[in-house]
């Protein structure tokens, strides 16, 4: 294709415009406040379908077409420059599709519609901006930023610990940031000696590609390899995100103080900016480092598997449950990424996509229930039941549930078991005792679905229980698009396979080389 | 090139001038016998002055750099440019001090003169280009500052606030001084540039017995920047003087202390050697150490003021982090970090002032919703919280970004992780600010006399740079590159 699109300009900045609209709108006009947010959020979303249109999955790596570029602050050699290839797409439309939802999810909040509103467009466009980036630079900023609007999201909408949550989710991603930053920095200055490169720069693309493998560094008088020594740092910053297994303890906080809609994009995409920010920045400028720690990894990502749906298990709070089995469903994504093979990181990335759509299925539902019941308790803390017998009371929400829970089981036929299956398929050769123990926690995992579903849906219908209404038309609205996502890409997940596939073979080409 | 004496005063205007002002200030204060006659006139007189100073130095920014007065003191843009921030500063604490209920409404003319006459001490610090010049600025900017600190003359704190400051100024000038005496005996001159060409002649062991004679020099700049281990005095005489005070405090002498270390550093150590090796390792533990514990102590504290003072010291640490590198990026990162840091500080002091003056304490409590009450106020706090606190895209982010490239380029990985890391711990007291102003719900709905519009429009054109300097940074950063120009000796 010949010619230049600034379809992503559009796509980053039109939730932007809806920041200025809403705020613009006087703060008593609740209603016009939402329809703003929401057709603003559908424009977002068509504009990134046609993003997915136009893309042309043939060509690796970065699509010419779309690139932006604008100096920014030229000393400093640092440009706004974005761009998009086959495993940012999928990240552009989880959003823009699970914002679409989130929005129409938020419509009951009712404390400052206004504030809330903007600060939820304010979020999104940040995340774009994460995805988009192709200067580091730019891309810390957007994902700094990124934590502003979430930390009062969580902070004022939350639940009644939330002022906890929303600090410790702050402090924690910052600090593993800032390591980043350090890593950042470090890789500007040695970039000019670098032949292949030449000058001082932040350009993603021209640091990728194994260039720093010789490097080293003096700490303490000890020589430590650059690559490496970076590569960790980065490693830990994107960790804190996923959140791999030691640095996952701010997300059930976070999970299950934040509102419905809050917890939806933070399980649906803000997880996915520490996994792709890996398949991003860590992988590519350090191809070599990442070989050396990918039984590191892989280990890392089987204690969250195992240990995660084993604390699910545990959960009495269904909100939490659901937490922990995303960390368990991350690891899943860690293990695809670890395996550094074709089918492994098709599947990592394939897994990211679905756990954006099953996780968030999840956790709208659990929200629908929260707001006829205002508890979350499977078994309150004095022992007795908190749900029974809602297959009863709410059909139509069980049959939603049971498509929710199991997508996320990874049953055959929906969309968790394509991706699952292929990074088992990758890893199985390289880590075959990892395999084996991660299957089982594929057994944890329905097991506790499976449980929490019993304890819930089956037995007597409480007396609480009897009050509650079943999903209402909105409701199944924005669950619709949702349930034809993980039936649809469970039978045929060929439309997202297709466009990620070539970018997803350059990176594996490249680790290749290093292994 | 050296001026003669009639050349060199046309390069010392602004300096004049402030005299003049002061001077002037003094001749309007014993004028009028009424207070409420003199004020307007008094203030008026104050920063149309100063804003003549600042323009003047702003026009000479572009001139060439030389030395005047035989060589004892150098104007070059390095030099200007940290004076523009000293009267910016001064307004600021003034501006301050005339709507702050802390100072006595009878010393508030007393105040501006004595900052004025501190801002003076600072300007021949941040020129000085040999020894006495260095210990004549550091005490002109020290006695007046015993003043200001006991400037409650009936409250105990103030008092101990003083006498700890001129105790510990005293003892940290007379090592200084002591240190000087020896430097001066072994080459034989005060200036600089002697002394720099002495250092050049001689052997290593020579070095050995000069370097504790630098390191008691070192006292009496260390003292003024409050850095570890010579800031014990900060705490308590930020606490006891008036929050106006405070604010003046945490940036003229901060501006002045740091230009006449850097220059120091610069022309001293800028040569490769084992004396350079031996200062920049005592230069980073100092800074590191400053920063870490400059913002541990900030995490602990109850009043908000306390706190800002605590931070103030971490972010010396901070912009002492580029002094380290002695290289031309790190000058310019300090500068533009005292730039942001300048705007940053009067925001937050602004607001903090207006909160204490109406509960009469400034305990973070006070802060409880106040974006229900000034939401304006609330946003503007909480934009300038965050970017001290080092998050994108506010100008602190770049400041603190330049800093870390500085040290990076230097290949100081091990600063650079401490800096960062404090970053992350001076980002959760500055939350517990945010938290408090956006999360929790509002005490009282009481008017606070101090956010009138004047006032609210003075802190919001105030923040406009904190937000544009992150977003827009190359102007400022190539203003800087002009004035990291040193004069060689």
């Amino acid at each position: 294709m010949n010619g230049h699109s600034n379809l992503l300009n559009w796509i980053l900045w039109m939730p932007m415009i809806g920041v200025l609209v809403v705020l613009l709108l006087p703060r008593n006009k609740e209603g016009a406040i939402r329809y703003t947010a929401l057709i603003n959020s559908i424009i977002t979303f068509a504009l990134s379908i046609v993003l997915y249109m136009k893309f042309d999955p043939t060509v690796p790596g970065m699509q010419e077409y779309f690139k932006v570029l604008h100096p920014w602050i030229s000393q400093f050699n640092i440009n706004y420059s974005l761009g998009v290839d086959g495993i940012s797409l999928p990240m552009i439309v989880l959003t823009s599709l699970l914002c679409v939802l989130c929005i129409l999810c938020s419509w009951t909040i009712s404390k400052s519609v206004k504030a809330y509103f903007a600060l939820f467009l304010f979020l999104q466009s940040t995340v774009f901006g994460v995805f988009m980036s192709l200067d580091f630079f730019l891309f810390y900023v957007y994902w700094e930023v990124m934590l502003i609007p979430m930390f009062f999201l969580i902070g004022i909408w939350g639940g009644e610990n939330r002022e906890y949550a929303a600090v410790k989710f702050f402090l924690y991603t910052f600090f593993g940031s800032v390591l980043m930053l350090v890593g950042m920095v470090a890789l500007y200055f040695v970039s000019a000696d670098n032949p292949s490169i030449g000058q001082n720069t932040f350009d993603i693309l021209a640091l990728s590609g194994g260039k720093f493998t010789d490097l080293s560094l003096r700490l303490f008088g000890v020589d430590i390899s650059f690559a490496k020594f970076f590569f960790v740092m980065m490693f830990i910053g994107f960790a804190i995100k996923v959140p791999v297994f030691p640095f996952h303890t701010w997300l059930p906080h976070a999970h299950v103080q934040a509102p419905t809609a809050i917890s939806v994009i933070l399980a649906g995409v803000l997880l996915k900016m520490g996994t792709y920010g890996f398949l991003r920045i860590a992988f590519p400028i350090f191809p070599q480092a990442s070989v050396y720690f990918a039984d590191a990894i892989a280990w890392l990502g089987l204690i969250n598997v195992v240990y995660g749906a084993l604390c699910a298990m545990a959960q009495t709070d269904v909100k939490k449950l659901i937490a922990y089995s995303s960390v368990s469903h991350m690891g899943f994504v860690m293990l695809g990424l670890a395996a550094m093979t074709v089918q492994g990181m098709n599947g990592a990335v394939l897994q990211m996509f679905n756990h954006g759509t099953s996780t968030a299925m999840m956790f709208l539902l659990v929200g629908i229930l929260y707001e006829r019941s205002h508890h979350r308790w499977i078994v309150r803390p004095d022992g007795t039941k908190g749900y029974g017998g809602l297959y009863t009371q709410l059909p139509k929400y069980s049959i939603v549930f049971i498509i929710a829970m199991f997508a996320s089981m990874g049953l055959p036929g929906l969309s968790g078991f394509i991706s699952e299956a292929l990074i088992f398929l990758g890893i199985y050769q390289k880590y075959t005792t990892i395999t084996v123990i991660a299957l089982l926690g594929l057994l944890i995992g329905a097991a506790y679905l499976l449980w929490m579903f019993k304890r819930m849906f089956f037995g007597e219908v409480l007396d609480d229980c009897k009050s509650y209404t079943d999903m209402n038309a909105r409701e199944i609205f924005y669950m619709t698009p949702l349930i034809i996502a993980v039936i649809v890409f469970g039978i045929y997940p060929s439309p997202i396979l297709n466009v990620m596939k070539v970018s997803v073979g350059n990176l594996v080409s490249l680790l290749a080389k290093f292994n | 090139m050296a001026l003669n004496y009639l050349a060199s005063i046309s390069r010392y205007v602004p300096e004049l001038l402030s005299v003049v002002i002061m001077v002037g200030l003094i001749f309007i204060e014993a004028c009028y016998d009424r207070e409420e006659k003199k004020k307007p006139f008094f203030y008026l007189a104050a920063f149309f002055g100063l804003t003549f100073v600042f323009v003047n130095l702003a026009a000479s920014l572009g001139k060439p750099a030389t030395m005047i007065f035989t060589g004892s003191m150098t104007i070059d843009p390095f030099s200007t440019l940290s004076k523009m921030l000293m009267v910016l500063g001064t307004m600021g604490a003034i501006y301050l001090s005339k709507e702050s209920k802390d100072i006595y409404d009878n010393l508030k003319s007393e105040f501006a003169i004595m900052a004025v006459g501190v801002m003076i001490g600072g300007m021949i610090l941040a020129s000085a280009n040999n020894l006495l010049m260095v210990y004549i600025g550091i005490e002109t900017l020290s006695i007046l500052s015993y003043a200001l600190a006991s400037f409650k003359k009936d409250e105990e704190r103030s008092s101990e606030a003083g006498l700890k400051y001129s105790l510990y100024g005293g003892i940290s000038s007379g090592i200084m001084l002591f240190g000087m005496s020896h430097i001066f005996g072994m080459f034989g001159s005060i200036q600089f540039a002697d002394i720099i060409a002495g250092i050049n002649g001689l052997s290593t062991a020579q070095l050995a017995v000069l370097l504790p004679s630098f390191i008691m020099f070192f006292a009496g700049i260390g003292y003024k920047i409050a850095c570890v281990p010579f800031h014990m005095w900060a705490p308590d005489v930020y606490e006891g003087s008036p929050l106006p005070v405070t604010t003046f405090f945490s940036i003229v002498p901060k501006v002045a202390g740091l230009a006449i270390l850097l220059r120091v550093t610069m022309t001293f150590f800028g040569q490769e050697g084992a004396l350079q090796v031996t200062w920049v390792g005592a230069l980073s533990v100092i800074a590191a150490l400053t920063m870490t514990v400059g913002n541990v102590s900030a995490i602990g504290q109850r009043s908000v003021k306390r706190m800002l003072a605590y931070s103030s010291i971490s972010h010396a640490g901070m912009m002492m982090m580029g002094v380290v590198v002695i290289n031309e990026l790190g000058t310019r990162s300090i500068l533009f970090y005292a730039i942001t840091y300048l705007f940053m500080t009067l925001v937050a002091f602004y607001v903090t002032s207006f909160v204490a003056d109406k509960y009469g304490n400034d305990h973070f409590e006070r802060f409880s919703g106040l974006i229900k009450r000034y939401p304006m106020m609330a946003i503007m706090m909480t934009i300038v919280m965050f970017s001290l606190a080092g998050m994108p895209p506010l100008s602190g982010f770049v400041a603190k970004f330049n800093i870390l490239g500085a040290l990076l380029s230097e290949k100081h990985y091990m600063l650079a992780l401490i800096a960062v890391l404090n970053s992350v711990v001076s980002l959760y007291y500055y939350m517990k600010i945010i938290k408090l102003m956006v999360l929790k719900d509002v005490e009282s709905m009481e008017p606070i006399m101090g956010f009138g519009v004047m006032n609210q429009s003075i802190i919001l054109v105030l923040t406009v740079p904190v937000v544009a300097l992150g977003l827009f940074w190359s102007g400022i950063m190539r203003l800087t590159e002009g004035a990291s120009i040193f004069l060689g000796p």
